[in-house]
């Protein structure tokens, strides 16, 4: 794929970028026109973006949605086809804006000859430390992230979930006030995502912004503040993960025994799933407003209950419904 | 299937993989071995054959051509000694010492050596004064080349061109890299004495001074040749030099 | 300060790859190889060594450049471990300088320790008068390395490895005949013949690099002589490497 020719950002943009906010951008698109058809894709398309300092965004879409086009514009390595962005109010796509942000790719590689302090020291005084302190802190985070004991292995010898963690404590050997991580969990094992959990938690008390590009639902629900949806190249929304939950409707569980032949009333037909298990029947019912009815119907038929648990929503439950009334089947955009 | 069989015939597998692997290669040692003795060998110069000139050869040497030269200086050498113990036929010599010294113009012993060699063992003197006359044009100062082409012309197989001799013996003397005696040489050759003492004295300067194995042996063979003479009382030692055993000279 | 944190990693890898010490290794085999012909070279077994060594040089050095310099870029883009530089304060300008800082040190180490080795063998065989120019064709071979490696991170800047390693050499062989191309350039019409005589001045001007000839006969070449070498090879890599960033500042890395 080309890129499509754009025209260039319009100039003395500093003016406009405030700098309380760690990214900011403006219409910032990015298409691609097929060398022999022609045809143009896009990629993103028009992004608004806001992330706060000292808040932790979390980035969601299904796979080709434009996530990843989103960090490497940011992060100067694609070229816009169109809009502008800032980072602490630097353009994007220089020098300076990238000095105070550490990026984790997804499915990071590294210079497989070197071992992990090599790499971290290279890694930390190309952000600008110098040498001792580069080794310092090299030694230091590398035992953070759980590496200390294996420092003379080159990295090459390293497992995928050793290389995340390498990427991850790359990207924070310079402290920086802007995390990108680009899927941080993938390959990591529960104990790992746990790890990377606590790190980016310990990084939010610090005050550092972090936007975390994630598929993994429950893990964007535990550690944003806010979370933007991006769907087909756009962001569809932003709002907080209380916001996004709370507009989805409750779900009730009630366990109960001794309701085998009881059949569900008419007029709760389509929103009450019924489950035979070998303990007993469950009854999940789609509107916690219909609880009272429910258990005053079943204690009246005769059951015993057992449990009534509230369901929270999920994000996942608002991801999807966000996705079906955009028609967007999640299916991976991406073309050869 | 038991959890044992795989991994049984994957070592069967490599088993007769490597007694494959090891009779097949076996075939071919023995195969290389049959060709050397049998099939007829390239011969070393026949690729250098094909190039109609060192000229033509030089944009192929991308910018090595010194290395090239050594590489056929190496060839060279090595044909002119097996010719010199079989056949003494030398029909591609000069061709290659044509090569040789396109390709590198300032190497003086391979006009020297060609030189001799050409003149003497290949009865070629035209091809020889050829050469040694290419490589003064190339390095008009070097003493050594001039005073090897006086040389050439004062022992002369078949007729001494003295004046010739002379006047190269003397060009030499002017450089400052010839050998001390060229100007007694210069001063022998205009006497037009043709005297073999003279001859047997710059055959004693070759032993003395080559490097070259071969014209060192060759300087050994032609001063007891003339000594023989001297001892004889002739004046000169003959057409070609002695020694080729005649049966060689037939023609293939 | 970037670009020489990029060329001392390169450098590192390089000689963790081994690839190095096989260059140095083929180095002494080709040395070794000369000693023992030697003796089938009737008497001139030193100008052997001496023109096999510098040739094993510009050959050695060729052969690294083609196997590291034509897909130095094009492989990190692949490996994505480009992003690990370029998502950092780092220019491409400073990335592909580094780069090619890198495996010119490299290479330049390849040189004098071959250098450092045929000065010995001259100083052992009595024929201390040969080394200064044998100094300087050496020097004059690392420039020749330095500046076809910059053509190699050029054309690996902007096409796949095998691509950028035909480039490379295609480029080469018209440096090599560039003063070949001017004189047979001569015998066209004058369309073709300023063709011909651009082509030969576009492509690196290799000949200048080029006193073997003189090294084989002891000859030194005047300082003239290498200070435009010197200027050229600079020029030439420069804007090589300016070249480079051009085609990289506008490349995405998906």
């Amino acid at each position: 794929m080309i890129p499509v020719p754009t025209d260039p950002p319009p100039h003395d943009v500093t003016s406009d970028a405030p700098r309380d906010l760690a990214v900011h951008t403006r219409g910032l698109s990015k298409h691609y026109r097929h060398p022999w058809t022609l045809r143009v894709t896009t990629g993103l398309a028009d992004l608004d973006l806001d992330i706060r300092r000292g808040e932790v965004f979390g980035y969601l879409g299904p796979n080709g949605a434009g996530k990843t086009t989103t960090i490497k514009l940011l992060l100067g390595l694609l070229r816009p086809s169109g809009g502008a962005g800032w980072l602490f109010g630097e353009p994007i796509g220089t020098e300076a804006s990238r000095r105070r942000v550490g990026f984790l790719p997804e499915q990071p590689y590294f210079y497989d000859s070197l071992t992990g302090p090599e790499y971290l020291e290279y890694a930390g005084r190309l952000s600008g430390l110098d040498g001792r302190e580069a080794r310092k802190r090299a030694a230091h985070w590398l035992g953070r992230v759980g590496l200390g004991a294996r420092r003379r292995l080159p990295l090459r010898k390293y497992s995928k979930g050793m290389l995340q963690r390498v990427g991850l404590a790359a990207s924070l050997i310079h402290d920086p006030e802007l995390l990108i991580l680009d899927e941080p969990m993938s390959g990591l094992d529960p104990f790992g995502r746990r790890d990377v959990r606590e790190l980016i938690l310990e990084q939010k008390q610090r005050g550092v912004t972090v936007m975390l590009s994630s598929h993994i639902l429950p893990d964007v629900e535990m550690l944003c503040d806010r979370v933007g949806v991006v769907l087909g190249g756009t962001l569809r929304r932003t709002a907080t993960v209380n916001e996004l939950v709370a507009s989805q409707q409750q779900r009730v569980e009630v366990r109960c025994v001794g309701a085998p032949l009881v059949t569900i009333p008419a007029r709760w037909h389509g929103t009450i799933d019924r489950f035979e298990l070998p303990e007993g029947t469950t009854f999940v019912l789609s509107d916690e407003n219909d609880v009272n009815d429910v258990l005053a119907w079943l204690i009246g038929a005769g059951a015993t209950l057992r449990a009534v648990t509230p369901q929270r929503a999920s994000l996942e439950d608002f991801f999807l419904s966000v996705a079906e009334s955009q028609g967007v089947d999640g299916r991976d955009r991406r073309s050869a | 299937m038991s959890a044992v069989a795989p991994a049984m015939r994957h070592r069967r597998d490599a088993t007769t993989a490597l007694v494959l692997g090891a009779l097949l290669f076996g075939a071919a040692f023995v195969l290389s071995d049959a060709a050397w003795r049998r099939l007829p060998h390239p011969r070393p110069l026949e690729e250098l054959a094909y190039y109609p000139s060192g000229q033509h050869l030089r944009p192929a040497t991308l910018g090595h051509s010194e290395t090239a030269a050594d590489l056929a200086w190496l060839r060279a050498v090595q044909y002119y000694g097996e010719h010199r113990i079989t056949d003494n036929r030398f029909e591609r010599m000069e061709h290659v010492f044509e090569i040789l010294t396109s390709l590198s113009p300032h190497f003086v012993p391979a006009y020297v050596f060609g030189g001799f060699a050409l003149a003497q063992e290949g009865g070629n003197f035209p091809a020889a004064e050829r050469l040694m006359l290419k490589g003064i044009e190339a390095n008009p100062h070097s003493g050594w080349l001039s005073f090897e082409l006086g040389f050439l012309y004062y022992v002369r197989p078949g007729g001494r061109e003295l004046k010739r001799a002379a006047q190269y013996f003397e060009l030499a003397s002017y450089q400052p890299d010839a050998p001390p005696q060229a100007r007694r040489f210069a001063a022998f050759a205009r006497q037009n004495s043709g005297n073999l003492a003279v001859s047997f004295e710059l055959w004693r300067e070759v032993l003395k001074t080559s490097r070259n194995p071969f014209l060192r042996e060759t300087a050994v063979r032609e001063m007891r040749q003339i000594a023989q003479a001297i001892e004889a009382g002739r004046t000169t030692t003959g057409g070609r030099p002695l020694g080729v055993p005649q049966v060689l000279l037939t023609p293939r | 300060m970037n670009a020489v944190l990029i060329a001392r990693n390169t450098f590192r890898e390089a000689a963790r790859d081994r690839l190095l010490i096989a260059a140095l290794g083929a180095g002494a085999a080709l040395l070794s190889a000369t000693q023992m012909l030697a003796p089938l070279a009737l008497g001139e077994g030193l100008r052997l060594t001496v023109d096999l060594g510098l040739s094993g040089i510009t050959f050695i050095g060729l052969a690294l450049v083609l196997l590291v310099g034509t897909s130095m870029v094009g492989k990190e883009i692949d490996k994505r471990t480009i992003y690990n530089l370029l998502s950092r304060p780092v220019s491409r300008r400073s990335y592909l300088v580094g780069k090619w800082a890198g495996l010119a040190a490299a290479l330049w180490i390849v040189a004098l320790a071959m250098g450092a080795a045929l000065v010995l063998l001259l100083l052992t065989r009595g024929q201390a008068g040969h080394i200064p120019s044998v100094i300087q064709a050496v020097y004059l071979a690392g420039l020749e390395l330095s500046v076809v490696t910059a053509v190699a991170v050029l054309f690996s800047a902007v096409s796949t490895p095998a691509l950028s390693a035909l480039y490379t050499i295609g480029l080469f062989l018209v440096g090599q005949w560039s003063y070949d191309l001017r004189e047979f350039a001569a015998r066209f019409p004058s369309g073709i013949r300023t063709m011909c005589e651009m082509l030969a001045a576009l492509a690196p001007n290799l000949p200048v690099f080029n006193i073997r000839t003189l090294a084989a006969d002891g000859t030194v070449a005047p300082a003239l002589h290498l200070v435009i070498a010197t200027v050229y090879a600079a020029a030439y890599c420069a804007g090589a490497l300016a070249l480079a960033t051009a085609a990289l500042e506008t490349r995405d890395f998906k």
